[in-house]
């Protein structure tokens, strides 16, 4: 029931199951509080495009349910749900100028003129296209087409902004600029944001949490750090680019733990034990041709020419 | 090469000048006795009869094949694929065999007699002319119309969704603009074909003077009584709007062939 106060503003996806075409989602489940920016994080054909459609209510679900400000909107249509959505390249509407393609939300509600016309040159202008408001979406760079499309979704008000991969498109220096954009404007705005991307860097900078996506199935949600340091599984690891994954057992000696890593053992700090995978971040190795344990540090490797001792924990 | 581009320039003007004899044999021979024929009470009746059946079967078609077009371009139907080919027999089939199937149809079927009871007599009637060019080019323009809808990301009416459209005005507001020019191509298309529309016209409804006398069936009663000067009327009046028509969809026509590519 509405207003049962944890739930206000909060986006929740309950088991979400969909097949579509080539694509699949199973079991998603996941919370996004108020004005939280989560990310999804995931490569090509991991089903990221068809979450977000599923959540806009493009797509119906085939099982589970979505629920929004304590209300269970699984059934609701798009047009009643009034996400903003934003596609990766772009969508506008091609018949339109740049002005009518951001006030096209607007007249389908019926909003009197005169608010509008500010509504749209405030909007306008903070996305730094006011210049542009009487082109056609054709005559348009790839990061002008994006701040267009992202004016189009804002100009509503929508409770909740979804983000098809909105930096993909563009060319490295557009895309720096609108990230940080996407950034203030979320600070400004505050609307719970929910963004798909493939590239971790992106998903790091701009996410509160992330949720690793990977065939259809979450592999794991949490803060950018958490998912950086702590990857819960082979797949997460290496989406977030950890290059050396080893295969090992843990192995308990005077009340520590341990796993092998080539002639080596390497203190854990673990809940886990039997085999498992384990990844070393380049970052934490240390190179040194003498294999003093003084010459290491805390949470670092050490490694000599003659192979690798043990250093550190974690 | 130069041999090569020599040949084909040659068919082509060859072509062309083949055309332009034929149809110049009637149309200069016609042309001159026009503004009499046009007081001949029976070329009037025809050409009447012509543009009223093939405006209202026009709009039959359009009625029915822009939500059928629809269909078949956005619904994930079971087997879609076999229903877009069932739609377009009409448009296989010779139009005199499409007649006589219409005439069985709607002359000897329970159907046909429910109708009749009804008061829709469709056998040797105008409304059998109607339905005889609504049957003939209803799958043309479905064909024409589904490849105009496929060609507008389907995307677009999402997000119009997403912005408070509901499924018939994401389509009112972002489709149907972006597939105008294919719409008015595929209605001078079949309006143009209705007009001219002859065997299954002649099947179903007859040809009868006076009653069921488009501009085709004079053409076809005149030449059996050999009245050359009302059939080269009549043919005139038909290559004109011809022409006409062929003019406007030229002009209608900016990336009309990709569009049109299902007729």
């Amino acid at each position: 029931m509405r207003n049962s106060l944890p739930e206000a503003g909060k986006l929740r996806l309950s088991g979400v199951t969909k097949k579509i075409g080539g694509f699949s989602l199973q079991d998603i489940s996941l919370e996004v509080a108020p004005g939280e920016y989560f990310v999804v994080l995931g490569p090509t054909g991991a089903g990221k495009t068809v979450l977000l459609e599923t959540v806009a209510g493009i797509h119906s679900v085939d099982a589970g349910e979505i629920w929004f400000d304590g209300v269970n909107i699984t059934a609701w249509p798009p047009e009643q749900r009034r996400f903003g959505f934003v596609y990766q390249d772009y969508v506008l509407f091609p018949h339109l100028n740049v002005k009518q393609n951001i006030a096209f939300g607007a007249r389908v509600n019926r909003w009197s003129k005169n608010g509008l016309e500010k509504k749209i040159e405030d909007i306008a202008a903070l996305l730094g296209i006011s210049h542009l408001l009487r082109r056609f979406p054709g005559t348009l760079s790839g990061g002008e087409q994006q701040r267009v499309a992202l004016a189009r979704a804002l100009v509503t008000e929508p409770q909740i902004l979804l983000l098809d991969e909105p930096l993909a498109a563009l060319d490295p220096r557009n895309r720096e600029a609108l990230q940080q954009e996407l950034r203030q404007l979320h600070k400004i705005a505050g609307t719970l944001t929910l963004q798909v991307t493939h590239d971790f860097e992106e998903a790091f900078f701009l996410a509160d949490r992330i949720a690793v996506l990977d065939g259809g199935r979450l592999l794991q949600v949490g803060p950018p750090e958490e998912i950086f340091a702590r990857p819960r599984s082979a797949a997460a690891a290496r989406f977030v680019g950890a290059e050396n994954i080893f295969t090992g057992e843990i192995i308990c000696r005077d009340g520590k733990k341990f796993v092998r890593l080539d002639g080596a053992l390497l203190e854990v700090n673990t809940g886990l034990s039997g085999p498992v995978g384990f990844s070393v971040r380049p970052e934490d190795i240390l190179l040194n041709n003498s294999p003093q344990p003084g010459n290491c540090l805390r949470g670092k490797i050490l490694i000599c020419c003659e192979g690798v001792i043990l250093q550190g924990n974690d | 090469m130069k041999l090569f581009k020599l040949g084909n320039l040659v068919v082509t003007y060859l072509l062309l000048f083949f055309i332009l004899a034929v149809v110049g044999t009637v149309f200069v021979r016609g042309l001159p006795g026009l503004y009499r024929a046009l007081k001949v009470p029976e070329i009037v009746f025809a050409v009447k009869l012509s543009l009223y059946t093939s405006f209202v079967s026009t709009a039959l078609c359009l009625l029915v094949a822009l939500p059928a077009a629809y269909a078949l371009a956005r619904y994930r139907l079971p087997g879609r694929g076999a229903v877009a080919s069932l739609l377009r027999i009409p448009l296989s089939l010779p139009p005199l065999v499409s007649g006589v199937c219409l005439l069985l149809f709607f002359g000897t079927t329970a159907c046909g007699e429910a109708l009749e009871r009804i008061g829709l007599h469709f056998v040797f009637t105008v409304p059998g002319i109607i339905m005889a060019q609504f049957f003939v080019n209803v799958s043309g323009l479905i064909t024409v119309l589904k490849g105009a809808i496929e060609a507008v990301d389907v995307r677009l009416e999402y997000v119009a969704r997403t912005l408070g459209c509901s499924p018939g005005r994401a389509f009112t507001r972002v489709t149907l603009p972006l597939i105008k020019n294919g719409l008015l191509a595929g209605l001078i298309l079949t309006w143009s074909k209705a007009l001219g529309e002859f065997g299954a016209v002649l099947m179903l409804a007859g040809a009868i003077r006076f009653k069921t006398e488009t501009l085709p069936v004079s053409i076809y009663l005149h030449m059996s009584t050999g009245d050359l000067d009302a059939l080269m009327a009549s043919a005139t009046i038909l290559i004109l709007i011809s022409l006409i028509s062929l003019a406007a969809l030229e002009r209608k026509g900016a990336g009309l062939p990709g569009r049109v590519s299902g007729l």
